[in-house]
């Protein structure tokens, strides 16, 4: 009970933020009923999907302070799990999703205990090692399609709620939306909960954390294995909305720099920084494509402008876009 | 205070929804889907070329060119409507290329889509279409699977891998028995051992799994097969574990940039194989020879068209030297494609005398246009309506050509397979590097 009142207990962020964070949430709910195209439905359930993947790497890489450049291989488990559910024994979404989950914390228990043994760059490498080592053993397992991937079939009837098929993708909206308030609600508890605490310590400085009773090396496994479910999550989603995965689709190093990108650039390390990150990414990466993207004499502007915004928010303020509001508040305060 | 955050974070989401578009009734809209930034950026650009060239003829009349749909100006059974594409750049990821399909059907309002080139894009973007029940004709994706999945929306113009693999080991038993052109029967051990590598997507992983199926009867199976990253950085370890059995005969399936790569491998490793083989795509891109120039003399690429064809159809020519006019360049596989996809569009749209859904269907397949009015050296465009390969067009034919040095000096791509068609003597063995 403690533990849900911690949840939904935002008392310590200032009015502004709160007043912000309702009117977005309230826009979120009321999006589909507003005019909108197509394309910003999809750029929306992106920009939801990465701000829940972002949320899982900012619970270890953000509080934690490990850079974890691995994500992808839990996207894969999560919606690898979930299309052959579907495909080979007709399990519907709701089954495959916990099961997808299990199998992703399981697998990172696994590798996270060795990982953890590294720091800093090293933890960073392993972590694509990883990742890549499991995205090769998918290409070459026929039983999951191997590189050619899986196709999961559209159902006679839709909408289909077990399965997650639907024709309208508002129904996938609602879905990835309860997702992510979820996510938000978790997270909330998550940062002020006593594993939070330890990883903000561990962070800040491991001996010293140490020094004071903090086993760091379980502390870490615990918080990638919350990371890890986030991820997975989402990734069985990915299965359903896009009906075709394969290795190359969903488990490639672009994805999980994108993942540790869009939260970094938002600000690792605090609440709202991976939704914002995923909120000005996601569109722009989406937006500046299909604008510039095949006009003749355009193509690569978008590449341009997306890659420069980064870099000038990277040079500018390494802690990402809320390390700039933070900034301000700061010399207003002063 | 509040209210500025208000405003500017309100300001930012409705940002998304500012997509609104009309339809214009004197014009026929198909979303086209190509990859026109990445690694197969140079394909793209090609496709889009050729694409763009079958519209400018379709919608003006020009009489010197003998076919049906130069004659009109426009779509004459729907009033001579024009066409109009409207062409996105999916930048070879599935998942955006089913968001732009999204975007083209329900927001575009397109009558149907066109691309996407790589097998995985044309996968995500032929299950939205069959979601919303689009027709999508799909040029150059050669990943036998797409057309095995029973979609009733979806129809492939170009023959696919089972097809063009198929010739790749009738054109090599026919190269051991003398029936290519300026070579000598030999013992089919000097093609031994065989290697192949493929890009490892969808459609290279179809490609790997075809070189198997199709090699093992006739004793031409690889006996090395490898599966690599097409965005991989450096192919050394590939490339040496290749040369590891000293092969005779290499095959490879690469998208753009890993072809380049593997051949410049290749080079740096000294290979000595006596021929070489790529499955189109890379291979036939025109950055294929401009970034190695003649490291390419003696590769062959499985293709659908070569300027050479032109000496033996009179329409290709004509195409063609419009093509040059238009882009400075001759028309590639690629190009030649999409020309010919756009066309049998055109066809679709005239038999069907409308933009409905269904009747689109309905004209797809049952349209069915002769070889004369192709550029490409193909039997026709009939597609299938049962059958496991279903709306795959039948009367598809693949070719084989070599790069070999042209008079003024540049590489250029004669025909050694079909044996009847060939127009230069096949250059075996290749001196390698």
């Amino acid at each position: 009970m403690e533990a849900l009142r911690q949840a939904f207990d935002f008392s310590d962020f200032p009015r502004t933020d709160l007043c912000v964070a309702v009117a977005v949430a309230v826009f979120l709910f009321v999006f589909p009923a507003l005019p909108h195209s197509s394309f910003a439905m999809a750029t929306m359930i992106q920009f939801l999907m990465f701000s829940v993947y972002g949320m899982g790497w900012n619970t270890i890489g953000g509080y934690g302070g490990q850079v974890d450049l691995g994500k992808a291989q839990y996207v894969g488990i999560g919606a690898y799990t979930t299309a052959v559910m579907q495909i080979r024994w007709d399990l519907p979404f709701w089954v495959s999703l916990p099961i997808g989950m299990s199998l992703a914390v399981g697998w990172s228990f696994i590798i996270g205990y060795p990982l953890f043994r590294l720091r800093g760059h090293y933890f960073a490498i392993a972590t694509i090692a990883t990742s890549l080592i499991l995205k090769d053993v998918f290409e070459s397992w026929s039983f999951i399609g191997g590189a050619r991937g899986l196709k999961i079939p559209l159902r006679a009837e839709m909408p289909d709620f077990w399965f997650l098929q639907f024709r309208e993708d508002y129904y996938y909206y609602y879905v990835i939306l309860a997702f992510f308030f979820v996510g938000l609600i978790y997270l909330n508890w998550f940062r002020q909960s006593r594993i939070g605490m330890q990883l903000r310590c561990i962070k800040d400085n491991e001996e010293m954390a140490r020094s004071l009773g903090i086993d760091s090396h379980w502390a870490k496994i615990k918080a990638y294995a919350v990371a890890t479910a986030f991820v997975a999550a989402v990734g069985s989603f990915h299965a359903c909305y896009n009906f075709n995965i394969e290795p190359e689709d969903v488990m490639s190093l672009d994805l999980s720099v994108l993942i540790a990108l869009m939260a970094m650039l938002g600000g690792a390390g605090s609440l709202w920084g991976p939704i914002i990150g995923a909120a000005i990414l996601v569109p722009m990466k989406n937006y500046l494509g299909a604008w510039f993207g095949a006009k003749a004499g355009l193509i690569g502007l978008d590449l341009i402008i997306y890659s420069t915004i980064i870099m000038a928010i990277a040079a500018f303020e390494p802690r990402g876009i809320w390390g700039i509001v933070t900034r301000i508040r700061q010399s207003r305060s002063d | 205070m509040a209210r500025g955050y208000l405003m500017a974070a309100l300001a930012v989401f409705a940002a998304f929804s500012l997509c609104t578009n009309a339809i214009a009734v004197d014009e026929i809209k198909i979303g086209v889907l190509y990859p026109l930034t990445g690694g197969a950026a140079a394909e793209g650009k090609e496709l889009r070329d050729g694409a763009e060239l079958a519209v400018e003829i379709a919608n003006n009349v020009k009489t010197e060119l003998d076919m049906a749909m130069a004659k009109n100006s426009g779509i004459k059974s729907l009033g001579g409507a024009k066409i109009k594409l409207i062409i996105q750049d999916h930048q070879g990821n599935p998942q955006l290329g089913a968001d732009l399909a999204k975007k083209l059907i329900q927001d575009d309002k397109v009558v149907g889509l066109m691309g996407a080139y790589h097998s995985a894009v044309t996968k995500t973007v032929a299950a939205v279409a069959e979601r919303y029940g689009v027709p999508m004709i799909n040029e150059s994706s050669t990943s036998p699977a797409l057309t095995k999945e029973g979609l009733k929306w979806f129809w492939r113009t170009t023959p696919h891998d089972g097809t063009f693999t198929n010739d790749l080991f009738l054109f090599l038993q026919g190269l051991t028995q003398g029936k290519v052109r300026g070579v000598k029967p030999f013992d089919k051990k000097e093609l031994l051992p065989i290697v192949s590598a493929c890009e490892k997507t969808e459609w290279g992983s179809n490609v790997d799994a075809a070189i198997k199926e199709i090699g093992k009867p006739s004793g031409l199976e690889p006996q090395i097969s490898l599966l690599y990253a097409a965005k991989a950085p450096d192919l050394s370890s590939e490339g040496q574990s290749l040369l590891s059995v000293k092969p005779a005969t290499m095959l490879f399936a690469g998208y753009g940039a890993d072809a380049i790569l593997m051949i410049k491998t290749l080079k740096s490793l000294k290979a000595k194989p006596k021929l070489i083989w790529g499955q189109n795509a890379g291979f036939e891109s025109p950055e294929f020879v401009s970034a190695l120039g003649e490291d390419t003399e003696g590769i062959l690429t499985r293709t659908v068209f070569s300027p050479r064809v032109g000496e033996v159809k009179k329409v290709s020519a004509q195409v063609n030297n419009l093509y040059k006019t238009k882009t400075g360049r001759d028309l590639s596989g690629a190009s030649a494609r999409a020309f010919t996809a756009t066309q049998a569009w055109v066809h679709i749209l005239e038999k069907a005398g409308s933009t409905k859904p269904q009747d689109l269907q309905k004209a797809a397949n049952e349209v069915k246009i002769d070889a004369d009015e192709l550029i490409v050296p193909w039997q026709g465009i009939k597609f299938t309506t049962t059958g496991p390969d279903l709306g795959q067009n039948v009367l598809g034919t693949g070719m084989i050509g070599q790069y070999q040095k042209g008079k003024d000096g540049k590489m250029i791509l004669e025909i050694v397979y079909p044996f009847e068609l060939a127009t230069a003597d096949m250059i075996f063995p290749i001196k390698g590097w």
